[in-house]
């Protein structure tokens, strides 16, 4: 502890060295502690995103190849099963000009309040929304993007199909992670029938809810042994299941972020052991002094050391600490999905985070220390005197 | 106090081989001042790192203080070092980060005296070379003169029985280079020290008890000063 106020000092000799080398590793491991909040965090969002007791039927070849219409209704007819909707992507465009879009769905009316009970829809918007052929349900997100509110009156052009509807808002879905707009089937399928296009015979993916989780997986393998010799099979699979698909795209993403930011860690580990090679190399002669006073080797070596981990340690630190207060301002802005933040408030930096990014900060401080400390340790007194003065 | 027998240092640069002493047997008694003359490359400084236990012969055998440093590891040297030599630089080689006092208690830190004892030490050594006031300047804030006068409180801040100096007065102005020589001889007239010195500087022989004339590493003479004097 006594040789505790040398080593300060000697940081505090380059003050501007001292501090661009903390920020350095500093804003480094602020990174690495932000990236660790990913797996964890895709984690959270997919419970939070995701129901226990709801099953996500596709096409078995994939997400774009449709099913048959008749379908739900065999698939309502199963034991257990609660309420069951489809979902057909309508693909229709607010403005296409200003590329303004969002999800949209023909869905049945009927089964949204069951099957999605947990979205905890106004029970007067939802009879609205059964009684009005036009009505739409929309996103709370997508709601306030387009600044629209319950009333209000848009039209929609599609794309994937040629005709363009109009609706009137009567629903809002008061959650920010449901960016859709959902409209009625029937209104979809008389649109396409006007326009002399035949009937809406196919749906998107189906939705089914089941009474309890325990059953989940009975009546996925039910399902799919009921299509399984027909025109098209199905694929079943929990909502979590479905929705980490998606994330697994990300995965990938996830790793290679992962793996950059070990090759940051270790650029900043050359970057502190050149400071800390430079901070040694200035000080040679000093040193050589210290030691023909008797300091002893291991001394030497452990105060340029200490200088090393102390720097690193205090940079870490600071990183570390910022990084949590980055995470814990968004997370108190948006505990989950927000409009403006995205997934960003699931994302925490946790205890372990902290801790782990301080042992890394302190870690890369020993490594970068090491070498120049015990270079300057080994040399000569009487060599370095000479060659110094 | 110093005995050196038949000391040789051989360099090695590459294939060369540089001799910067050969053969070279000496003795200073206790509170001795001595000084160590000769032109450059004569091997003064290589007998002085020797002497003091900052260098090893290749042959020969070095005896200060009672101790054999030719059996010591590097540890031990270390540890002789901080016990029982002090050291004094041409360029004061003071820590330019620390203050005088903290400069001066910097060999008290390898003591087990507490913090309080380290600094009034500090200070006492301070009081000796006339610097009491001027404690808590940083280097940079101090003369040349005054730099020097730091450097010998650090170098008998601990008591040692030795103090080695390299041309402490190579960079003073010939006001400074006198108070300073004046100060080492009170120091072996005083406190009982043996000065080595090593110096270029004519006005140093009027103050040391003895010199020892190095040329090409060999020891060509030693003489007390007045004979020294009267060559």
């Amino acid at each position: 502890m006594k040789f505790l106020p040398l080593v300060w000092r000697n940081l505090a000799r380059n003050p501007l060295r001292t501090a661009l080398t903390a920020g350095a590793i500093g804003l480094a491991i602020a990174l690495v502690c932000l990236l660790l909040t990913m797996p964890n965090g895709l984690d959270v969002l997919l419970e939070r995103a995701a129901s226990n007791t709801r099953i996500v039927v596709h096409n078995e070849a994939g997400l774009v190849y449709p099913l048959p219409y008749a379908y739900l209704q065999k698939i309502r007819s199963l034991p257990g099963v609660v309420g069951a909707a489809s979902w057909s992507w309508y693909g229709g465009v607010f403005e296409i000009e200003k590329g303004v879009t969002f999800p949209n769905f023909a869905v049945e009316p009927e089964p949204i309040g069951t099957v999605w009970a947990d979205w905890g829809i106004d029970a007067k918007q939802l009879e609205d929304f059964r009684r009005y052929r036009d009505g739409a349900i929309v996103g709370g997100a997508t709601l306030k993007r387009q600044g629209w509110k319950v009333g209000d009156r848009i039209t929609l052009k599609g794309t994937l199909y040629p005709v363009d509807l109009q609706f009137r808002i009567v629903a809002e879905i008061p959650n920010d992670r449901a960016p859709f707009l959902l409209f009625q089937r029937e209104y979809l399928d008389q649109a396409l029938r006007a326009a002399g296009r035949g009937g809406l015979d196919t749906l998107g993916i189906v939705y089914v809810r089941v009474d309890d989780p325990a059953r989940v997986a009975p009546v996925m393998a039910q399902i799919d042994t009921m299509f399984k010799n027909s025109e098209a099979q199905t694929a079943s699979e929990t909502e979590k299941s479905y929705f980490s698909s998606f994330f697994s795209m990300l995965s990938g993403f996830v790793t290679i972020i992962l793996i950059v930011t070990g090759l940051v860690a270790l650029c900043i580990v050359f970057i502190a052991a050149n400071t800390a090679s430079m901070s040694v190399r200035e000080r040679l002669g000093e040193i050589a002094v210290l030691k023909a006073l008797g300091f002893k080797r291991r001394l030497i070596f452990t105060t340029l050391v200490a200088e090393a981990v102390i720097l690193s340690g205090l940079g870490g630190a600071l990183g570390a600490l910022a990084s949590l207060g980055l995470t814990q301002l968004l997370h108190a802005r948006a505990s989950s999905w927000n409009s403006s933040l995205g997934p960003l408030g699931s994302f925490i930096v946790t205890e372990t985070i902290l801790v782990q990014g301080l042992f890394l900060a302190l870690f890369v401080g020993m490594i970068s220390g090491v070498v120049p400390a015990l270079g300057a340790a080994r040399r000569s007194v009487a060599e370095t005197l000479r060659e110094v003065f | 106090m110093i005995e050196l027998q038949d000391v040789s240092r051989v360099y090695h640069r590459g294939a060369d081989e540089i001799h910067a002493l050969e053969h070279v047997s000496l003795q200073i008694g206790r509170g001795r001042f001595a000084a160590l003359m000769g032109p450059s490359g004569s091997g003064k400084s290589t007998l002085l790192n020797i002497l003091a236990g900052l260098d090893r012969p290749t042959s020969g055998s070095v005896r200060v203080a009672g101790v054999s440093l030719n059996e010591l590891s590097e540890d031990e040297l270390a540890a002789f070092r901080a016990r029982h030599v002090g050291f004094v630089f041409q360029f004061f080689n003071l820590i330019p980060v620390l203050d005088a006092c903290q400069n001066v208690e910097l060999p008290l830190l390898l003591t087990h005296l507490r913090k309080a004892e380290r600094r009034e030490r500090a200070q006492t050594a301070l009081r000796v070379v006339g610097l009491a006031e001027r404690g808590a300047h940083r280097p940079g804030e101090l003369s040349g003169g005054e730099q020097q006068r730091v450097a010998i409180a650090r170098a008998i801040v601990t008591d040692p029985e030795i103090v080695v100096a390299d041309e402490p007065t190579g960079d003073l102005d010939a006001r400074n280079a006198v108070e300073i020589l004046g100060l080492l001889r009170d120091l072996c007239r005083e406190f009982q020290k043996t000065v080595v010195m090593v110096t270029h500087d004519p006005r140093g022989e009027k103050f040391v008890d003895e010199i020892h004339q190095l040329d090409k590493g060999v020891l060509r003479h030693s003489a007390a000063q007045r004979e020294a004097a009267a060559r």
